[in-house]
């Protein structure tokens, strides 16, 4: 323990020391900051209590129903937090050079272990965490509950519940690599993978939210969806801690402690009990499979081929006839190409997105507008799913394109010191990334839209289009103003400071939008419902203050970003 | 061929370059000397276009390289002091990767490459990937990159850290001959040894400022007068003060 502590002092201390750089720029950019985290934080807090009383009061679906969505909610981030610890503890555990040294002190394994475990949480994201204390304290006011009850729920419940989520990631990690050795690295990251995959199937298929609001409507209004219809609830999803989580701020926003004890009980005892599983294991494991995958990656570096046939440096570089763009063009574009492909994290990450893509995909070219009965209904629901579709683009981006600069690293010598043009680069990177994510949010759009009349669907592919261009150029500007050549590992720059405050940007963006399009969409809805003539191009006049505003910030971001390329390359 | 003009680097309070003047002609092998931290890689960095002055001028073969930054890169070839490759990439798909930047043809890169691998010995270990390269082959790999587009000027940060004898031998002959062939040279290093065996001029720069500018010869001169070795004469020079220097 000593040991852990006397690291720690000296971890604490370089962390303190990387944040209170005092001079005029940081200081500027940390009040920037803190104004940006502010108001964020309060538009999260009015928003969590303006859906809220949406959802109960104008679209009337209940308590009950409420938070069987946010159950559903909590399921997706769950996993989503748990997968990405995964991915983080892999590059704290086993990528860190500081592993590597404190393995040549005289350190037990099981105290590296510990210190990198909780270095995870250095690299958790505090925007994520921000944004989410705000969202509860944003349910919290509306529901009028003391501090006490906010607190009871925030510290006994909700923290366990994300504790739970990164311990199973961690566990997950070590018995991956454990297993690997006796069925080899792919094998069992595809069976780890099906698992997920299936996890989230069946989770859908048994918790169906279809089914849940059928089976709650058929009844009304013979019971009172105020009321826990606790038998709605299958005895599988009773056993996961999301529904735990669900369950006890239902009976908090009911004023009925004595029916939380149990699901808290059970939310902390899964906590610890997971937290113990993980550090256990770390024990008995780290040092063994930290070994393991230095084999592994020795192993596989022997059976690499030097090169592949599709996009190889040599087979298309090297022969003329095949080379269709600038021998500039084309260098940069293979370089990055092929430092996307071969890195695993990059690849990992882009295809638990495109998963999500795919789902969420299937789910919005069935939704039905006509016939819920409420206009409001079907404008939220709308809105809802064109938030959605800018907030994947934003992840993409954030993921993919805020940390494009960064990438360069301290290899970015040679470009540049080479006769590259900064304009030419900029064009490159964002043609090449940028597109791909163009691509997708045109396809997320068309199946949120080929429903509607071609008007509505000119209307949503031009603000689209806006909106995909301006988040990417936002998170290439920001990219830019916090480049940290120093930092290799992309999921840790799409977390750092500067990334927050780029997705901060982005919803900022996204609510302009949404706010935007209510009026126009709501009168579509209500024409149709009342069967009143309703002029379609009064669907285009939100498009024209989208369009200054975009353009106005692609301009502003793109600068920004082309700036850094100025910057002394120290 | 190379000229830096009343050149000035201010890192906010601090001058790591003062007011430097420099002319380095043709076909010449400059050692660029100086204790840790007297300019010298801030000096190669402003002509490699990776730091900015704060005032004066680079010119290069009459090109104001701040001014028309792509058009001098074409003439410059870079070796820095860290030698960083993008991991992931091969060798060979480094060096491909750098003539690409260079807009040389496909064909002319392939007979480029081949020669320089013969040249400097790293057939043996080109097509692995960069992350399994120890400093010396990184180095070599680097100074590879720098001649594929036989450039006029090579600028050289410390080209002998991390290489063992052999390389280093290697390196230095490769330099020579590239010399010889009419390549200019603008080296700074530590190594007062290389400057000795290789070098034809010698410039030293302390606390940001040149207080020896000639020939090899003058400063082996100087030696002698002085009674001393190269090392103790480079010690006794950056230890005077700038006013008991101006003599020299």
């Amino acid at each position: 323990m000593k040991q852990i502590l006397h690291i720690f002092k000296y971890k604490l201390l370089i962390f303190i020391r990387l944040n209170t750089k005092i001079d005029f720029q940081s200081l500027l950019k940390n009040i920037g900051s803190s104004i940006i985290y502010i108001s964020f934080a309060v538009g999260a807090f009015w928003f969590a209590q303006k859906f809220i009383n949406f959802l109960l009061v104008e679209i009337k679906i209940g308590r009950f129903l409420l938070h069987e969505f946010i159950s559903i909610v909590l399921f997706i981030f769950f996993l989503s937090v748990n997968v990405g610890n995964i991915i983080v503890s892999y590059s704290t555990l086993y990528k860190s050079a500081e592993a590597g040294f404190l393995f040549t002190k005289p350190v037990k394994p099981s105290n590296v272990f510990a210190i990198k475990f909780l270095d995870n949480f250095f690299y958790s994201s505090s925007t994520l965490l921000l944004m989410l204390i705000s969202l509860l304290a944003g349910y919290a006011s509306y529901f009028k509950l003391s501090a006490s009850s906010f607190l009871y729920l925030l510290l006994f419940n909700f923290f366990p519940f994300i504790f739970s989520a990164g311990s199973l990631g961690v566990i997950v990690l070590l018995v991956i690599i454990k297993l690997a050795e006796k069925f080899g690295v792919k094998r069992i990251i595809y069976g780890v993978a099906a698992i997920y995959l299936a996890t989230v199937f069946f989770f859908f298929k048994i918790n169906s939210p279809k089914n849940l609001v059928q089976s709650v409507m058929n009844l009304y209004p013979l019971i009172d969806k105020d009321k826990y219809l606790a038998e709605f609830i299958s005895p599988l999803i009773k056993l996961l801690p999301n529904n735990w989580l669900s369950e006890t701020a239902f009976w908090i926003s009911q004023n009925n402690m004595a029916n939380t004890v149990l699901p808290t009980i059970m939310q902390i005892t899964l906590s610890l009990a997971l937290f113990l599983l993980a550090f256990q294991l770390g024990k008995q494991w780290y040092f063994d499979t930290w070994l393991k995958n230095i084999k592994f990656s020795a192993a596989n570096s022997d059976n690499r081929k030097t090169s592949t046939n599709l996009f190889s440096f040599q087979s298309i570089l090297l022969n003329e006839k095949k080379q269709i763009l600038q021998p500039q063009t084309d260098s940069l574009i293979k370089k990055d190409f092929h430092l996307f492909i071969r890195e695993p994290a990059q690849i990992i990450h882009f295809l638990v997105l495109f998963f999500l893509i795919l789902i969420f995909v299937s789910s919005v070219s069935g939704i039905k507008y006509v016939g819920l009965g409420n206009f409001y209904l079907q404008t939220g629901i709308y809105l809802a799913v064109f938030l959605f579709n800018l907030l994947l683009v934003s992840t993409l981006s954030l993921r993919f394109i805020f940390p494009l600069i960064s990438l360069e690293g301290l290899t970015f010598w040679k470009i540049r010191s080479a006769p590259v043009e900064n304009k030419n680069l900029v064009k490159l990177k964002l043609i090449t990334f940028g597109g791909v994510i163009f691509l997708i949010g045109i396809i997320l759009n068309y199946f949120a839209n080929h429903r509607f009349v071609f008007i509505v669907e000119i209307m949503s592919l031009v603000v689209i289009s806006f909106a995909v261009v301006t988040i990417i150029a936002i998170n290439f500007g920001m990219g830019g103003l916090f480049v940290n050549f120093k930092e290799k590992n992309a999921i840790r720059l799409s977390s750092s400071q500067g990334a927050s405050i780029a997705f901060l940007f982005n919803i900022i963006y996204m609510l302009f939008i949404v706010v935007l399009l209510f009026d126009p969409m709501s009168n579509y809805f209500l024409a149709i419902m009342i069967r009143k003539n309703f002029h379609l191009f009064r669907l285009l006049y939100p498009v024209i203050p989208i369009a200054i505003v975009s353009t106005l910030l692609i301009i502003i971001f793109i600068r920004a970003g082309m700036n850094s390329f100025k910057k002394d390359f120290l | 061929m190379l000229i830096l003009k009343d050149l000035v680097k201010n890192f906010g309070s601090f001058t790591a370059v003062n007011k430097i003047n420099l002319e380095i002609r043709s076909g010449e092998l400059y050692g660029f000397l100086g204790p840790n931290g007297a300019g010298k890689t801030t000096t190669i960095k402003m002509i490699t276009g990776l730091l900015s002055p704060t005032s004066g001028k680079i010119f290069l073969d009459g090109i104001d390289v701040w001014q028309k930054p792509v058009e001098s890169k074409f003439k410059i070839g870079y070796i820095p002091d860290q030698p960083f490759l993008y991991d992931k990439l091969t060798g060979r798909e480094f060096l491909l990767f750098s003539g690409g930047l260079y807009n040389l043809s496909s064909i002319h890169l392939k007979n480029r490459i081949d020669e320089l691998i013969e040249l400097l010995r790293i057939g043996s270990w080109i097509d692995k990937r960069t992350e399994e390269y120890s400093q010396g082959m990184r180095q070599r790999i680097t100074i590879a990159s720098a001649f594929l587009h036989d450039p006029e000027l090579i600028v050289v940060d410390e080209p002998m850290i991390g290489l063992d004898p052999q390389s280093a031998f290697i390196v230095k002959k490769f330099f020579v001959d590239k010399v010889k062939n009419g390549t200019t040279i603008f080296m700074s290093t530590h190594s007062l040894n290389v400057v000795e065996e290789i070098c034809t001029q010698v410039g030293i720069i302390n606390k940001g400022t040149i207080i020896f500018d000639d020939k090899l010869e003058t400063l082996s001169r100087l030696k002698h007068d002085r009674n001393n070795n190269l090392e103790e004469l480079f010690i006794q020079l950056t230890n005077e003060d700038e006013t008991d220097t101006s003599h020299i």
